[in-house]
């Protein structure tokens, strides 16, 4: 029920969870797999074609950044019925992020949690020391 | 824990949070709650969250909570805020949620329990196996672009036009099942896209379908007006506007955010990001709410459709034979402009109820002429293993809530907690020796939406019953149910 790169904090009604990485790319692509963790199971491998989609967004802060690349995250997967099992980022700073998300064909995976949606509430990006560490509620 | 937050008594039903809390609240918090529901109410973040929604510019008399109230995003869910659209009153898609009308409506049949108490199981597994459900399910309903374009204007009319029901159904649905002013100018292609594969589908989590009984009446004349008797067989439909909603809601929560700057609002959540009603970004928000709004009516009419076809199979006579018609259908993920009295004087407003339903009195013009005398039905689905109701709206509910009540039992426990306390296997036996058949696609799912992560419905009811803002018409169980 959890896996090493996150950790499930208490919300009632929806799902909070702590990532934590050692680098900004990092924590983009621990919190993107996380949520292909809470939402799909792989079953079969009918479907083995990889789909690259890549993915770039930008905002005034690294907080809203990091809400506009999950969305961004949940939002093509839904509407490319992909899963996203791998991720590069291939260029990130506080304000911009590009990388390219790995797809595979959502009809291989059990669906376990529907996340709607990343949100802002007692949203939490920060970097401590030597590491970065985000917390964030999502609406499921 | 909310612990440290003070509380005021003004009765046994309700509390207020005092504007002093907390700079910066406009309006005081008022909750319907009684001592017991007070103790879970404490236990989380959503009374800080009533204070926080008074923030809101333009907000009107009280940040209201329902007793159904728990700790969401931004509001709280079960929370109800009206904003004054004359003195800069603002619309938030936080205060209406990702999942824009998500809903629930009844549909009664002339069944009785005897008819079908052998036959549930083999009832909703044909049900669960023809009624698309589950995340990201995709409906049999396959709809073009340009019938989307159409269904995002007419709500449940596109629905009822392909006869997917009728004339009737409209009437007995809030807004007849489509609000005005939809534009779907106002909707990104990228939401257009998310929405057009999951017409007539279900959904995920606490979404269901719930095959249920009477079995306690209260109001005797709203009974009758109603044709409910002991022991009838009733349906429960409980869905939204599945990705299309998401993806209207994350669209202008973003654009929102940069907004607050503009307009110089301060907000404390930003997901309380809001605009002004009246400026663009507003009225923008507003007409793609409406799109996703009437999206869900007709995605909860096609539902309908569906299980008036599983029952005719099932029984082999008409729909219309087994009595399935309408009782109401209710949004309780919404924003309206609506006409309210605020200290005297006759204002328009934007009411966000977030986990809340709309509970209009008898004579009220926005309801159909068959409910002018009892008000209008208030659908509140329970848990899966307790109890639902239907209540009549009433004026005391327009004085004080802007005519709302709850909307459902309220979570308790959050879903990891479930996760890891319940086990769905000992859960089906438990629900089973109760006589209650539950079919879900998902393990989770079923520990998630398990009765112990829930209030009591009956607690719940009890106060807006008590409170004054509803009034019981009858009770029912649930003897079988669909999750996604």
């Amino acid at each position: 029920m959890k896996k090493s790169f996150y950790r499930f904090i208490e919300h009632t009604a929806d799902i909070g969870i702590r990532v934590k990485s050692f680098s900004l790319a990092g924590l983009f692509k621990n919190a993107g797999l996380a949520i292909t963790d809470i939402s799909f199971q792989k079953q079969t491998s009918q479907y083995p074609g990889k789909h690259n989609i890549v993915i770039r967004q930008k905002a005034a802060n690294v907080e809203e950044l990091f809400i506009n690349w999950l969305n961004e995250l949940l939002s093509v997967s839904a509407v490319e019925s992909l899963v996203f099992e791998d991720i590069q980022v291939t260029q990130i700073n506080e304000n911009y992020v590009d990388a390219v998300a790995v797809g595979r064909d959502m009809r291989d995976y059990k669906l376990n949690t529907e996340i709607k949606a990343a949100t802002y509430h007692q949203l939490k990006v920060k970097k401590t020391g030597l590491i970065w560490q985000a917390e964030v509620i999502l609406d499921v | 824990m909310d612990a440290h937050i003070p509380l005021e008594k003004i009765d046994d039903y309700r509390w207020r949070i005092p504007r002093s809390y907390k700079p910066g609240m406009r309006v005081p918090g008022l909750i319907y709650a009684d001592e017991k529901l007070l103790k879970d109410i404490y236990r989380d973040k959503a009374l800080e969250q009533v204070a926080n929604v008074a923030f809101l510019p333009g907000i009107v008399n009280n940040s209201l909570a329902m007793p159904d109230i728990h700790w969401g995003y931004g509001f709280p869910i079960g929370g109800v805020a009206a904003t004054d659209i004359e003195e800069g009153g603002v619309i938030s898609p936080g205060g209406v949620g990702f999942d824009i009308n998500c809903g629930v409506r009844l549909l009664k049949t002339n069944l009785e329990y005897d008819d079908v108490k052998d036959k549930i199981k083999d009832l909703i597994y044909r049900l669960f196996s023809d009624i698309p459900s589950g995340v990201g399910s995709e409906g049999d309903i396959k709809v073009s672009p340009k019938e989307e374009e159409e269904i995002l204007l007419k709500g449940s009319r596109w629905a009822v036009e392909k006869g997917f029901g009728t004339d009737d159904d409209l009437e007995c649905t809030e807004e007849n099942g489509a609000m005005q002013g939809a534009d779907p100018q106002a909707v990104s292609e990228r939401a257009l896209k998310r929405g057009r594969a999951q017409s007539g589908t279900l959904g995920s989590g606490n979404h269901f379908l719930e095959v249920q009984v009477i079995d306690q009446l209260y109001d005797r004349d709203a009974s009758d007006a109603l044709e409910l008797n002991l022991g009838q067989v009733m349906v429960a439909i409980h869905s939204g506007s599945r990705g299309l909603g998401y993806q209207i809601c994350e669209d202008y929560s973003r654009g929102m955010i940069a907004s607050l700057a503009k307009y110089g609002i301060n907000v404390p959540d930003r997901q309380l990001a809001c605009a002004p009603v009246s400026s663009a970004e507003g009225k923008a928000y507003l007409s793609a709410m409406k799109c996703a709004a009437n999206y869900a009516w007709c995605n909860r009419q096609c539902l309908m459709y569906l299980t008036r076809k599983v029952f005719e199979k099932f029984f082999g006579v008409s729909w219309q034979k087994l009595g399935m018609f309408l009782i109401y259908d209710v949004a309780h993920n919404i924003a309206k402009i609506e006409k309210h009295n605020v200290a005297g004087k006759e204002k328009e407003l934007c009411v966000h109820r977030k986990g809340a339903t709309r509970a209009f009195p008898p004579g009220h013009p926005a309801l159909p002429e068959k409910y002018k005398k009892i008000g209008q039905p208030v659908i509140i689905p329970g848990d899966m293993g307790r109890n639902s109701y239907l209540l009549t709206g009433t004026e005391k509910a327009m004085q004080e809530t802007f005519g709302s009540a709850c909307h459902g039992a309220g979570r308790l426990k959050s879903r990891t907690s479930a996760l890891r306390s319940i086990n769905p296997d000992m859960l089906l036996k438990e629900l089973g020796s109760k006589g209650i058949i539950v079919k879900a696609s998902g393990r989770n799912t079923l520990a998630e939406e398990a009765p112990s992560a829930y209030k009591d419905v009956n607690d719940v009811v009890d106060v807006v019953h008590n409170a004054g803002i509803s009034k019981r018409v009858c009770r029912m169980r649930p003897l079988g149910v669909i999750k996604g």
